[in-house]
């Protein structure tokens, strides 16, 4: 063992996360750093003489590993960058066409209600139709607040990698990926900087060889740009908890694939496709056709869907061959899959933005629009807006405490229009906890008269809402039924979805090895999932006797990566090789804990590896 | 009229290497293609017996540099006696055996030469009367075919690949040449050749088989144990009993040398794709391999390939392997053991 | 020895775990989308780097790491790098892959070397991996080394021990998972590193807030090198057609595949 002391270093600003939300902050703050004449603007106090000592570490193993269906109106990002030209970066495209589709099921196998089966067999009498195609209906009309016109197509990874490749450029800020950060570190009420995990560990975070404990950068401010799933935000929660009346009970998993299409399509670069009704009515999906015949394609399976057994993955494969999508897909080629939670509390789940010697920008400050599903010019806008708000206070050499954080950040997140349009669309989901129609309907409304009126109710948390596979299916699986196909599933080693799909009458997916491959090989495609060793493993069962007393194990049919499978003793086995990140197990787990904050018995914490592509 | 030249040094013993007779073979081929002059140049402490006993009547002539100083692999000494060969030659074609000597030789000496120099050849072809090369990129993931202007044009092959002359050696007219073994030669002496630590020899490139041991013999088992233990006895009997070479993939020879000591015997010489080698065996068994490089390029130079993994769908082995059988490495190798130790 | 510097001449290539389809325009033969892919450090040239540190650590020499490589490719792969050991990178901005010829290659980084200020070539090593992941021809260091004067070359480097009066010990790869174990009296040499035994150091925070600010400005001033090489001719690159029937053979007995396995093993 060696390198035991545990080292501590001093910049002025270090960030947590590199997203669109921390990469607005750095392109704003390193163009104004110096003067043209390159003496110095904003005065480091760690390094006196320097301009602002900058620094930004990003968990994943690279730059560009983020995942996200990404199309934006970009207002934001073309702000901060007026000379952007979408053909320097690859995948980007401008929006050129969009459409809103209902889609059918052809299988008659999905867990539709009696009031949804009849509104199909209408649709089906206008056949007819021209907005009826391939067991599907393109609406005449996208409503406005659905529309994103004048926006961009893009890779969130290639995005990224630009992004990145500017802010570097300048020169005036370090960007280091491949560095989980561990702790938020705290002198009585300030946060005073970051510690970064331990490496060199055993799995379980114990000294190994080459062990090396995480060094602590200590920082005036900690800008927070970790995301949904991030574990300093997180760490922050739970110290100060959520505002009055504030929740983050409505999540989703957002799986995608990025296809090469076949050269027979007829898919246009440039086109939008929304969709919703397949695979499941609560599952709702999207593609996206980027240049050179690619195009993203995904679902979201949210928090409020009551199937216990929910795997995005099976779901995904049957949504690419529905018949309106089928034949421009059939033929393609995977080159590229991820997933990632998405934190669908909008307004109503926004943590404390700011406190002493820390803000948060980003996804995980509840920038996305809930109504809109528009997250990453949002986020990108908030990264600037802390930019100016730090510009302004270090100018006037003012320290960031919570009070002057909150009369400039969070001032100006007030004053924006993010703010404005999260205001409005705060109730637009709340109707999905009373049905799928409630829920079109409550989005409707808000959608189309901004926020007045709404379906309202009061969301539920994931543990809430879970019904128990036997209930969930009653009526359509019998129970003995249910349990011989868990039990097949355990000791044949196989996602109990796939058997219940199957049960369900929903067609066999045929593996040709090209588009359609087993979940484990989607690991290994457009880099393969993995993880680097001397880390501890970062999910963690903090309570090893409530798994035990489990028979629910949310937490392995959600697992994306199938990273968490069934352990022997009745405590999930987690293997960091094959987990993608996502964080859904840290909302999809049954028992809750002890926590000012809505906590399960699953701990995500920050680690190294997961995927490594560039182009989700 | 083209002059191809071959040149390697001897074996101690005044041998021609394995490889050098592949090289002889290949310029053979090339020599019928272009209608070419075939010379050959052999350096090392005695070179007779090696130009004796070339098992072809097709070399026309030959060169030689002899002395103490060319009996060791020496950069230095392997260069300048190469270089005074190829000067003296004056062939447009030089073909080189693939062996770690040479191909640390004929680049150097391809420059000294002003020529230009290709290595791991498989294949030669004349298009629209020109020569053309292939060769591997990408750790064999991308076949490509080249062809160069720019002569003498080295050319190392790739092993296993052309067959050596089996016929009637006839013995060319051989020209002695001397070069001056100055100090510059011999600032560098060869102390010997080590091998590698432990009781069991695991890489034997002339085994018939190769045994690739992926990561999944470290990993935790259905029961949700690791068993290392157990897979190194399996894995070592198996080596034992069967004679195959031993490979293995990056992540599991990554995992002992940071000190997690799964596989004690496992070093990083066992590894075959990525940072490993690609070795040549008739034969491949994967194990535990799910995903990683032998199915993709480990063993793009072993025949016939068979896997066993837990998962049918395996795409890594689907179209790279002859026969996959899903079943647990674990079980279905102790009994292989068994079987093996009872014949 | 004391103050003896190491050069490692270090390529990136393309993460080897991405998918790679070669493509042709003309007589150019590439990656598609080469640059979406993400590029590391190629994995012998990194071997050579950590041995590198290890050797300056002990001699206090300094280390310097030369590359050639598309601008935008360098910053990415030194974000993933410049954390592990202390270094001062040297470069020049081309469109350098597995295609381009080795010995343009070799002109630009001996050019690259020559440039380093006050870099006395008789108290220095010069470094790289033995092979590159995506030319695999392990031809380059020799040239590098031949440009520069240095006869004293060794590949597939899996040890180096300095001897107090600046001769050295170096273990080379040979047949058979064998070393060769040979004896220099000194710099300067090339050394072609196979794997080595050292594992990937962990990230340094202070190390990489050091080598940044170095690293940035030397990649900035990286100059365009010219790769050309009209005497060379990719006439095709492709991937490899032959695809396997692949036979599945499940459901049946651990015994009876391990039979299948003996007679298979055993059969000509």
């Amino acid at each position: 063992m060696s390198n035991n002391e545990r080292q501590s270093m001093k910049v002025d600003i270090v960030c947590v996360g590199f997203g669109p939300a921390t990469a607005g902050f750095l392109s704003e703050i390193s163009k104004n750093l110096t003067y043209d004449d390159g003496s110095v603007k904003l005065s480091s106090r760690a390094m006196p003489g320097m301009p602002l000592q900058i620094i930004c570490y990003e968990r994943s193993d690279d730059i560009g590993f983020g995942v996200s269906g990404v199309v934006s109106k970009a207002h934001s990002i073309r702000q901060s960058y007026p000379d952007l030209n979408g053909s320097e970066i690859p995948l980007t495209i401008d929006v050129k066409k969009e459409k809103l589709v209902y889609l059918l099921d052809p299988h008659g196998a999905s867990s539709r209600s009696a009031g949804l089966k009849i509104t199909d067999k209408i649709l089906k009498l206008g056949k007819w139709l021209p907005w009826y195609k391939k067991e599907a209906l393109e609406l005449p009309v996208i409503p406005s607040f659905l529309q994103k016109h004048d926006g961009l197509i893009f890779s969130m990874g290639q995005f990224s990698q630009w992004a990145a490749s500017r802010i570097l450029g300048s020169g005036m800020v370090q960007l280091w990926p491949g560095m989980p950060v561990d702790k938020a570190l705290f002198f009585e009420n300030k946060m005073i900087g970051v510690q970064m995990v331990d490496q060199g560990t055993d799995k379980k975070g114990e000294p190994a060889d080459g062990y090396m404990p995480g060094m602590q950068i200590e920082a005036d401010l900690t800008v927070l740009g970790d995301g949904p799933v991030g574990n300093i935000s997180r760490q922050l929660d739970e110290k100060f908890g959520l505002p009055d009346d504030h929740q983050q009970k409505d999540w989703a998993v957002g799986m995608k694939m990025v296809i090469e299409l076949p050269a027979h399509t007829n898919l246009k670069a440039g086109t939008v496709f929304h969709t919703f009704g397949y695979p499941e009515p609560e599952i709702f999906g999207f593609l996206y056709v980027h240049p050179e015949n690619i195009v993203s394609v995904g679902i979201f399976v949210p928090s409020w869907y009551e199937n216990p057994v929910r795997t995005a993955y099976r779901y995904l494969q049957q949504y690419i061959k529905h018949p309106y999508f089928r034949d421009d897909i059939k033929g393609g080629k995977l080159k590229s899959w991820g997933a990632k939670s998405i934190q669908e509390s909008g307004k109503r789940g926004e943590p404390h933005l700011a406190g002493n010697g820390w803000a948060r920008i980003g996804e995980g400050s509840a920038s996305t629009n809930i109504l809109t599903n528009s997250g990453v010019d949002e986020a990108w806008e908030t990264g600037v807006l802390l930019a100016q708000a730090v510009e302004k206070l270090a100018a006037a050499n003012q320290p960031f405490t919570q009070e002057n954080l909150e009369k400039t950040y969070v001032n100006m997140r007030r004053k924006s229009h993010i703010e404005e349009e999260a205001e409005q669309a705060r109730h637009s989901r709340d109707g999905f906890h009373r049905g799928f129609i409630r829920g079109l309907i409550g989005m409707g409304l808000t959608g189309l008269s901004k926020g007045k009126l709404n379906v309202k109710t009061e969301p539920k948390s994931t543990h809430q809402i879970l019904k128990q596979p036997e209930d969930y299916f009653k009526g359509r699986i019998s129970k003995e039924r249910i349990a011989e196909l868990k039990q097949q599933a355990f000791s044949k080693g196989l996602a109990l979805n796939d058997l219940l799909m199957q049960e369900l009458g929903w067609p066999e997916i045929e593996y040709d090895g090209q588009l359609f491959m087993s979940h484990q090989d989607a690991l290994l495609v457009g880099g393969k999932v993995q993880a680097p060793n001397g880390y501890r493993d970062h999910v963690v069962f903090l309570h090893p006797h409530l798994c035990k007393e489990c028979d629910n194990k949310i937490c392995i049919e959600m697992c994306s990566g199938q990273a968490i499978t069934p352990g022997e003793d009745g405590v999930p086995n987690f293997d960091n090789d094959r987990c993608i990140h996502c964080g859904a197990c840290m909302w999809n787990c049954v028992k809750p804990v002890e926590s000012k904050v809505d906590k399960i018995n699953i701990d995500f914490q920050a680690g190294a590896g997961g995927l490594h592509s560039a182009e989700n | 009229m083209s002059k191809i030249l071959v040149v390697t040094p001897v074996e101690s013993d005044g041998t021609l290497p394995q490889a050098a007779g592949e090289a002889l073979g290949a310029a053979i081929t090339l020599k019928e293609m272009l209608e070419a002059e075939l010379c050959i140049g052999i350096w090392g402490q005695d070179v007779d017996m090696a130009i004796e006993n070339l098992g072809t009547d097709a070399v026309s002539s030959g060169f030689k540099v002899e002395g103490e100083a060319f009996t060791v692999s020496r950069y230095a000494s392997d260069a300048a006696a190469c270089e005074a060969i190829c000067r003296q030659a004056k062939a447009d074609i030089v073909i080189t055996p693939d062996s770690v000597r040479t191909n640390r030789t004929i680049a150097g000496v391809a420059f000294r030469l002003n020529g230009v120099s290709d290595t791991h050849i498989t294949e030669f072809k004349i298009e629209n009367g020109d020569l053309v090369v292939s060769r591997w990129h990408y750790r064999q993931r991308i076949l490509a075919h080249l062809k160069r202007s720019q002569r003498p044009w080295f050319i190392s092959i790739e092993s296993g690949v052309f067959i050596p002359p089996q016929g009637d050696s006839k013995v060319p007219s051989t020209e002695a040449l001397s070069v001056d073994v100055n100090d510059a030669l011999t600032r560098t002496t060869v102390k010997g050749i080590e091998t590698p630590a432990g009781d069991e020899q695991t890489i034997r490139p002339d085994a018939e088989l190769l045994f690739v041991a992926g990561a999944g013999w470290t990993k935790k088992q259905p029961d949700g144990e690791v068993k290392a233990a157990q897979a190194a006895d399996i894995i070592l009997e198996f080596l034992k009993e069967s004679k195959s070479s031993l490979g293995s993939t990056k992540s599991l020879v990554d995992l002992s040398s940071e000190g997690a000591a799964v596989l004690p015997f496992m070093t990083q010489l066992n590894q075959v794709g990525q940072t490993g080698s690609t070795p040549r065996h008739d034969k491949g068994l994967a194990t535990c391999c799910h995903g990683e490089e032998p199915h993709v390029v480990g063993w793009r130079f072993v025949n016939e390939r068979r896997v066993i993994n837990l998962d049918p769908n395996c795409g890594w082995a689907h179209g790279k392997a002859d026969v996959l059988y899903v079943a647990d490495a674990f079980t279905v190798m102790q009994k292989v053991n068994e079987l093996l130790g009872n014949q | 020895m004391t103050n003896l510097n190491v050069v490692v001449c270090a390529g990136i290539v393309p993460d080897p775990l991405q998918t790679l389809d070669p493509v042709q325009t003309g007589e150019k033969p590439g990656l598609r989308n080469e640059m979406m892919l993400p590029h590391v450090l190629d994995p012998w040239a990194g071997h050579a780097l950590y041995e590198a540190a290890e050797l300056v650590k002990e001699t206090g020499g300094k280390l310097y790491v030369v590359s050639i490589g598309p601008k935008a490719k360098l910053q990415q792969v030194m974000m993933t790098i410049a954390q592990k050991v202390p270094f001062q990178l040297i470069a020049a901005d081309a469109a350098a892959g597995g295609f381009s010829d080795s010995k343009q290659i070799a002109v630009q980084l001996a050019e690259l070397v020559k440039q380093i200020d006050g870099l006395d070539l008789s108290n220095t090593l010069l470094f790289g991996g033995w092979e590159s992941a995506s030319r695999g021809a392990g031809t380059t260091l020799q040239m590098v080394g031949e440009i520069l004067g240095v006869t004293d070359q060794f590949q597939g480097v899996d040890k180096i021990s300095l001897n107090d009066d600046g001769s050295f010990k170096v273990l080379e790869r040979i047949e058979g998972g064998k070393h060769l174990h040979s004896s220099c009296s000194g710099a300067p040499a090339v050394l072609g590193w196979a794997t080595g035994y050292l594992p990937e150091p962990p990230n340094n925070p202070q190390i990489g807030m050091t080598n940044m600010r170095t690293i940035m400005p030397a990649l900035q001033q990286a100059k365009p090198a010219d790769l050309e090489n009209p005497e060379l001719t990719f006439t095709a690159v492709e991937l490899p057609k032959q695809k396997r029937d692949t036979k599945i053979v499940k459901d049946i007995s651990a015994d009876e595949i391990a039979q299948e396995i003996i007679d298979w093993i055993k059969s000509k």
